[in-house]
């Protein structure tokens, strides 16, 4: 990757800063009466002694609304008169106010991140309404859980980069075209890739399309030209790209276009030198019905209008070989020399409409085509009856070039098929219905049966489609076609079809038969990590709300390379693609996540397990072997963290050694009454609020820790509550297997639990007290049940941990390990700014010392 | 004195058949619903599906185990695996077809269901070539016993000489 790292310069050199830059930890805490919300149940009063007593806070004000602009403002008079800065809020829950809060902070001159919430309404006062004492202890536990994590909280700068306002749009069908149009029109530069010689797509192969059936040239010729002509859009076509680097409003984009021969702007696309051209090569365009020349133009209305050479089938462009057409161009349009090249180009945001391919036949032998000439799949049927296909229009058997009297059509070709495509192709049974219509535009005397599973003519306009071909009197069979039989002498078919209304056979002959294909997918090959359905489709970010965007900011699918659709479809998602990307253009910075995975390069093994782990592609290997982690790119789930062997990876605020931190205060009083539960931001903590929200009553034993997401828990926290004595430990995400907020974390944090349970077995603790679940924002009910069960759980006594045995060679590792953070810490302590990190270390020094008494 | 089908087989035969959707395509590939329309792989499996039984029809028992509704099914069902157990289950109700009885017992009591004839014998000595073995029914009576089909042939028998009478 060539380009820089916007945190880069902002973190410095590649030493890890594991503290905060301020010198003094002055915490202030302000507990929150929520009305009678909180305060009816907890005794805030209580709660605000407690804080007092906690290191490193200097100031504690209760308020009855916090969140009131009267209590935003103490804070920030607060944090001018004591100098705080800390602040924690002991409120609702932070998916409620913590955005509210962090910037009554940021108004105060505060670092936004240096703000957190203890959350002691939706996790205390509303579901342990019966249980005021026990309520007030949760609520201190979890005070002193936030403020110890305040006290290691780092500053993170606010960044954004800037935006180059141009877009890369790969594809230039109607999709990719009506997106350029879309974002040239709004005043942005676009530049367009199409990997064919001219544009258009599948689109410019069609004969009339559905549901109007209108001419499909007629109205995407004017479209293809106003993209030619328009002055923002950049149209390179034999081309495709090459290379992508960068993130979000920076792209570097290197495109390969391969050699044309032809002077598009000398070429006059007159035709003389296709006079000329001795060789002939089954035509694309008209799906090898007919033939062309090696020097061609895909069809009349192309775009750019200019003809080009087929090296492949080009016998040689000098005079020795051929050269018949360079001889016979008035123009001199032909360039011989003519090279492949590569073009760099910048861009802000990434549109991809590659669209998708029509399914192949020959994969499917028992419907004969390829053996059968009058076998024949749909867009072969679009350039028989297009009136500049190779018959001019008249629907004629490739056999004999009679008129067929008979046509049967053949639905689901290619598509809903586990061999082939499993899913509905969303179009052929319009397509067929259309077909259906053409012939009896054309002949009327034709008899047209349609052989159909479910006939699906969803769209608008569609069912009078339906009900006019029923009209025109289209036969219609439910029933998928068994095989299709050639008589040797006629070339007549025989289908044989089950008519599953009637549970009867039918074996009929028809003079033709049409497959209605499906779509296969054609995505995957992008130089991006974008994901992709197994049928190679791109997936969106969210299939219902954020159709459009990927996983990757600034890379935006629409069209056929989203899911196989039709046209109409497929331009509604192209403007959307279009107007999302012009989101990112128009504001000219883009905010990039301000936390990212940072890694600790002098404890780093170079396993490579964290760049396996990273779901965007922002971990990378340099030349030499170190790991670095693309800032821009990275989202700050932890997955890397959760999973690296040496511990080197530095989550900012959800560090290693504050998650370990919250656990031990957690566990301070009492441990073996105590639910450890892990909750994901996105899932799991938005249930676990859904559940106070709904004020689903439930046992207080458990102290939630909050991560970005589930890939963050590391088998080491589970490892250290038990060993600190939890009674029961909670690893809770998203649903298995797609609503993991940041696609793969809860598959890699299921992978752990195996590892956990081992562990767990060899200590002689019960299989019962560790559980790994999936509760969604909506499973409030789920997180009542499980916390109610885990209750029970941690109402047995629990053995004590056994000693660890001295001769795991694991354990020593361990040690070895602790020491060399320790080390690390001390490094970092010497720095005069490293105070603050002084409290925590000091304790998880002794909490090492104390085991290594132990280990003796 | 019908042995109650075990409920796993038919959950399994279940499982089996789910991902059917009927579109017929197994139907339109069978050679023998050409010519025996009354057996319709399609709404064996059907039957299974949506009524939860085991059709009571028997019309599987003219499946010729060709194999090419599997081959052709586009979610992949195992349609020939499914009229065979639908087979076995009802085999084991006493409902095989007296035809299939009968090859069984005559299968139990001469060891082989196509005997040797003495013309194939001649030409094996005019090529040359060895004796055929003898079909021992010990040795199938034993195969009987091991694989249950004696068990499954005793209840039919019973159902057959109870429908006699």
């Amino acid at each position: 990757m060539t380009t820089g790292d916007p945190k880069e310069s902002s973190t410095g050199p590649s030493e890890v800063d594991v503290v905060s830059s301020i010198p003094d930890v002055r915490i202030g805490v302000f507990p929150c009466k929520c009305g009678k919300n909180i305060g009816a149940v907890v005794d805030i009063n209580d709660v605000a002694e407690y804080a007092k007593t906690l290191p490193g806070v200097v100031h504690v004000q209760v308020n009855t609304y916090t969140c009131a602009d009267p209590g935003q403002r103490e804070i920030q008079e607060a944090i001018a008169k004591y100098g705080l800065n800390r602040v924690v809020v002991a409120s609702c829950s932070p998916t409620m106010h913590e955005d509210t809060f962090r910037k009554t902070v940021k108004a105060a001159g505060l670092n936004p991140y240096l703000c957190i919430m203890a959350n002691i309404r939706e996790h205390v006062s509303w579901v342990h309404q019966h249980d005021p004492e026990a309520a007030t202890q949760k609520a201190k536990d979890l005070v002193a859980m936030s403020v110890a994590k305040a006290a290691t909280l780092e500053a993170q700068p606010e960044l954004d980069v800037p935006v180059t306002q141009a877009a890369l749009i790969v594809g230039a069908g109607v999709a990719g075209m009506q997106a350029a149009l879309d974002l040239a029109e709004a005043g942005f530069k676009v530049h367009l890739v199409e990997k064919q010689p001219t544009i258009g797509g599948i689109m410019a192969l069609l004969d009339k399309v559905f549901p109007q059936n209108d001419c499909s040239i007629c109205i995407l010729g004017p479209k293809m030209v106003d993209v030619a002509k328009h002055p923002n859009i950049n149209l390179i076509t034999m081309a495709e790209v090459d290379s992508v680097s960068g993130y979000v409003g920076n792209f570097e984009v290197r495109v390969k276009q391969r050699a044309r021969y032809v002077d598009i702007d000398a070429c006059t696309s007159c035709g003389d030198c296709v006079e000329v051209c001795p060789v002939d090569v089954p035509s694309r365009t008209d799906q090898s019905l007919t033939w062309q020349k090696a020097i061609q133009i895909p069809f009349p209305q192309a775009v750019p209008s200019s003809y080009f050479i087929d090296p492949d089938a080009c016998l040689g462009m000098d005079l020795i070989r051929c050269g018949k057409c360079i001889d016979r161009c008035e123009q001199e349009a032909i360039v011989p020399s003519d090279k492949e090249k590569y073009i760099d180009l910048d861009a802000g945001v990434i549109i991809l409409a590659t669209g998708f391919k029509p399914a192949s036949p020959s994969k499917i032998p028992r419907l004969g085509w390829g053996r059968y000439p009058n076998v024949i799949t749909t867009l072969e049927f679009e350039r028989l009856i297009n009136a500049a296909g190779p018959t001019e229009g008249s629907l004629v058997r490739p056999s004999d070039l009679q008129k067929p009297k008979s046509v049967a059509i053949a639905q689901c070709v290619g598509s809903r098929n586990i061999n082939t495509r499993s899913g509905c192709s969303n179009f052929c049974c319009a397509e067929s219905v259309k077909c259906a219509l053409l012939i009896k535009e054309h002949y009327p005397d034709t008899e047209v049966s349609i052989f159909y599973q479910d006939l699906r003519m969803h769209g608008k306009y569609f069912e009078d489609q339906y009900q006019k071909a029923r009209e025109e009197g289209v036969k219609f069979i439910r029933g998928r076609v068994g095989e299709i039989q050639q008589y040797p002498k006629t070339k007549s078919l025989r289908v044989s079809v089950e008519d599953t209304t009637h549970n009867q056979l039918i074996m009929e002959e028809f003079d033709m038969v049409i497959l209605s294909m499906g779509a296969e997918g054609i995505a995957g090959n992008f130089p991006l990590p974008i994901s992709c359905t197994s049928d190679s489709f791109y997936i969106e970010s969210h299939p219902k709300l954020r159709p459009v965007d990927t996983s990757s900011a600034g890379v935006f699918i629409c069209g056929g390379a989203e899911s196989p659709k039709d046209i109409r479809d497929s331009v509604i998602q192209a403007s959307a693609a279009a107007g999302r990307a012009a989101i990112i253009l128009q504001k000219g910075r883009y905010p990039i996540e301000a936390l990212s995975a940072r890694i600790k390069q002098d404890l780093c093994s170079r396993c490579g397990t964290c760049a396996s782990r990273c779901p965007y592609g922002a971990i990378t290997q340099d030349g030499t072997g170190k790991y670095t982690v693309m800032g821009a790119l990275c989202q700050a789930c932890g997955t890397c963290a959760g999973d690296c062997p040496q511990d080197a990876i530095y989550m900012p605020n959800f560090t290693t050694e504050q998650i370990e931190t919250q656990i031990k205060i957690a566990l301070q009083e009492n441990p073996g009454n105590k639910v450890v539960a892990f909750a994901c931001a996105f899932c799991s903590y938005r249930g676990s609020d859904l559940a106070g929200v709904s004020r689903m009553q439930h046992p207080p034993n458990a102290r939630i820790i909050r991560a970005m997401c589930s890939g963050r828990y590391a088998t080491r926290f589970a490892q250290k509550a038990f060993e600190l004595g939890a009674g029961a430990v909670l690893y809770s995400g998203c649903h298995l297997p797609a609503d993991c907020h940041f696609q793969t974390g809860n598959h890699w944090m299921a992978k752990r639990e195996p590892r956990i349970r081992g562990w767990m077995k060899r200590n002689e603790i019960d299989d019962e007290r560790f559980r790994v679940e999936w509760v969604s924002a909506g499973e409030g009910k789920k997180w009542q049940t499980i916390m109610t069960e885990m209750a029970e759980v941690v109402k047995k006594p629990r053995k004590p941990l056994a000693k660890p045995k001295p001769k795991k060679p694991a354990a020593t590792n361990k040690s070895t390990k602790e020491k060399a953070s320790a080390k690390h810490k001390s490094k970092t302590q010497a720095k005069p700014k490293a105070k603050p990190k002084k409290k925590p270390s000091d304790t998880k020094k002794g909490a090492a010392k104390k085991k290594t008494a132990k280990k003796k | 004195m019908a042995k109650e089908i075990p409920k796993t087989r038919l959950d399994e035969l279940k499982e089996t058949a789910r991902p059917c959707f009927q579109c017929g395509i197994c139907s339109s590939s069978c050679p023998v619903f050409r010519v025996a329309p009354e057996l319709n792989p399609r709404l064996s499996v059907d039957s299974i599906i949506t009524k939860g039984v085991v059709p009571r029809e028997g019309n599987e028992w003219l499946c010729a185990y060709c194999l090419m509704c599997d081959q052709r099914c586009p979610m992949g069902v195992s349609l020939a695996e499914i009229l065979m157990e639908i087979k076995n289950i009802s085999a084991r109700e006493g409902k095989a077809p007296p035809d299939v009885i009968e090859s069984a017992e005559t299968l139990a009591e001469d060891g082989c269901l196509s005997p040797i004839s003495s013309r194939s014998e001649k030409k094996r000595v005019e090529l040359g070539l060895p004796d055929l073995p003898k079909a021992d029914p010990k040795d199938v009576e034993k195969l009987f016993i091991a694989t249950g089909a004696a068990e499954v042939l005793a209840v039919n028998k019973a159902a057959q000489e109870a429908a006699e009478e």
